[in-house]
């Protein structure tokens, strides 16, 4: 069990920076999530953290020992792929006692440790298989039971449920939070799906081109974003994000206006969450552009001038397509945030 | 309904007919010149050929008395055994560094083992004839056995090479957080994910190396290195003049061995052959 301590790390290739001055303190225990779009520098983020790669500048700490020179082999870490990277000739068994030869465990544990292994993730009646012959929710769990048979200090998830299908992904969510939970140790998840991000996180690390955008709780991250960027990526659907301008406290943008700080003026823009506008009010006008009915929930998109606007309306709204609508917002869940993107006000 | 199922059922006999005519294009040669080989002298030069031939096992008798088919066989397996464990033993970690180590110059020198293959033999064939003179090789198995490896070991890099280009980088990832080392992961991981690729390899350069002639026929200047290929062109059937049955025998047991390798591993090999192809 182990803390992990990333300063100051840079990475780039040749003239291409992918991890720019991060600094990163990851508790023990901590199941830390890092949450970007596809090229924002998290998977080398964490290839840093195997030894899988090295960084340019900067130390990584694990458990307070320095691991920049020290091989990935020799690194008390496990990793998970988003591949599975089952190795193919060798049974699920042979692969989830692979790392149990490699590191010299004792050979009278090895039976014990492997169906324990294999247990914690119902794979018990697939040992003698080859992994060809096992669905991909079962490889994943083979490569899961792969990383927990030695006990390392640390796992690395690298998008490991991004080949399932929907059903499977719910499932295998709450079997990996259960089991990060049970055996307590340090935990790095890297994923672009925020649900998979808020539902497993401790703490969640938002990504982009290579610089931290924001580090807090998902309840943190969800309620007080720190830009544009966290506050358009978290969220289903994301925040509402309306350029307009903001004058003697008053914002306003082509069909929308809101009271706003006294202390704001100029290019300003508005976000404001779906599930904190209400149809009927006076503070945004616009034309129905859809109505995406899901049962518990009506999912409602106004267009204004020069935006479209979403809505979490009633299970019960219905409007015809084209007719005027008038939008409230609950003016206590606004947030406000400046030309650079930073949030400058609101909530 | 019925007019599609009919024509499907044309086209399907179309396929056929066009696909066995092929294949008899290609194996009634071979079948009757394995009659040849079990016919009479007589029945061989005739005016009018004679379609079903008397069987006699004359040749047979011939090459077994009178011909050391035995020793050129020998030599054959021997050389051509010896040198595709020489391409492997020498190839494998070769192909497993140009592979996946990241090194300078990696790119050209992987070209430059493959642009050995791109001059004619016939250039060097001086040359290693004088090198293999002045270290005393020269008439010896052994003497083949390095030059078949040497003609062959880019061929066989590059296959492998192709092979392990696509085995995801993830297995060795996973290996090496799992705490293996390289050499572990050439061994257990590597060599079993690319093994239809090493017995393609390898079947590849046994082939070449059966039917090599020309420094076969430089370094064995008398029969005691005689490979078949080099035997059978030197065979004419002794002072009866030429016998047209023993050398069709002898070309057909030559060519044997190769047919039954290549029957027995077919599936691997056409996969080979089109990786090669897209990736080399």
């Amino acid at each position: 069990m182990a803390s992990i301590l990333l300063k100051n790390i840079v990475k780039s290739f040749g003239s291409f920076v992918g991890v720019q001055d991060m600094n990163l303190d990851i508790v023990d225990e901590e199941f830390l999530v890092l949450l970007g779009p596809s090229g924002c520098g998290k998977t080398t983020t964490m290839r840093m953290i195997a030894g899988l790669e090295h960084p340019t500048e900067g130390e990584i700490r694990i458990g307070g020992e320095l691991m920049n020179d020290i091989d990935a082999r020799d690194r008390d870490v496990a990793m998970v792929f988003q591949g599975y990277a089952l190795y193919p000739n060798m049974s699920i068994y042979e692969n989830i006692r692979f790392p149990l030869r490699m590191r010299q465990v004792p050979k009278a544990q090895h039976d014990e440790r492997i169906r324990r292994a294999a247990e914690m993730v119902e794979l018990g009646p697939f040992l003698e298989r080859k992994p060809g012959a096992l669905s991909g929710g079962q490889r994943q769990r083979a490569a899961l039971a792969r990383a927990i048979v030695r006990q390392p200090q640390v796992f690395l998830m690298d998008e490991p449920l991004s080949n399932l299908d929907a059903k499977l992904r719910a499932s295998m969510r709450v079997q990996i939070k259960h089991m990060q939970r049970e055996l307590k140790v340090t935990t790095v998840y890297v994923t672009h799906d925020q649900i998979e991000a808020m539902t497993l996180a401790d703490r969640i690390v938002i990504m982009n081109k290579g610089v931290i955008q924001q580090i807090g709780t998902p309840d943190d991250i969800y309620s007080n974003p720190a830009n544009t960027f966290v506050a358009g990526f978290i969220g289903s659907p994301p925040m509402n994000l309306i350029a307009g301008t903001a004058q003697n406290g008053t914002f306003s943008a082509a069909g929308a206006r809101v009271p706003c700080p006294a202390n704001l003026s100029g290019n300003i823009t508005l976000g404001i969450r779906p599930e904190d506008c209400l149809v009927g009010g006076d503070n945004l006008q616009g034309l129905v552009y859809g109505v995406e009915p899901t049962g518990d929930i009506t999912y409602l998109t106004v267009r204004t001038a020069n935006k479209t606007v979403e809505i979490k309306a009633g299970r019960e709204f219905r409007a015809p397509i084209d007719s005027a609508i008038a939008v409230g917002f609950d003016t206590s869940r606004l947030y406000f945030f400046g030309e650079d993107g930073a949030r400058v006000g609101g909530n | 309904m019925a007019s599609v199922r009919k024509s499907g059922g044309e086209n399907l006999l179309v396929r056929y007919i066009i696909l066995v005519s092929w294949a008899l294009v290609c194996v009634v040669p071979i079948l009757w010149f394995l009659t040849i080989g079990f016919r009479p002298r007589t029945e061989i030069i005739v005016p009018e050929p004679i379609y079903w031939p008397t069987w006699s096992l004359d040749a047979w008798r011939l090459l077994v008395s009178d011909w050391p088919i035995a020793l050129y066989l020998r030599n054959s397996i021997l050389a051509v055994a010896g040198s595709v464990v020489i391409d492997l033993v020498l190839a494998i970690p070769a192909a497993f560094a140009l592979a996946r180590y990241e090194f300078k110059g990696r790119e050209d020198i992987g070209f430059y083992i493959l642009s050995t293959r791109m001059m004619a033999p016939a250039i060097v064939a001086v040359p290693i004839f004088f090198l293999f003179k002045n270290i005393g090789l020269l008439d010896s198995v052994w003497a083949l056995m390095l030059i078949y490896a040497a003609i062959n070991l880019s061929l066989v890099t590059w296959i492998i090479r192709s092979y392990m280009l696509d085995i995801p980088k993830e297995l060795e990832d996973a290996a090496r957080t799992d705490g293996a080392s390289d050499l572990t992961i050439l061994r257990e991981i590597m060599i079993p994910a690319c093994l239809p690729g090493i017995i393609t390899a390898a079947v590849i350069a046994a082939i070449f190396a059966i039917n090599e002639f020309l420094f076969t026929l430089l370094i064995a200047s008398t029969s005691k290195a005689y490979t078949m290929s080099v035997a059978l062109a030197n065979f004419t059937g002794g002072s009866d003049g030429v016998i047209y049955n023993a050398i069709a025998l002898v070309s057909f047991i030559a060519f044997a061995p190769i047919l039954i390798l290549v029957i027995l591993i077919q599936k691997h090999l056409s996969r080979g052959l089109t990786m090669g192809a897209v990736k080399g």
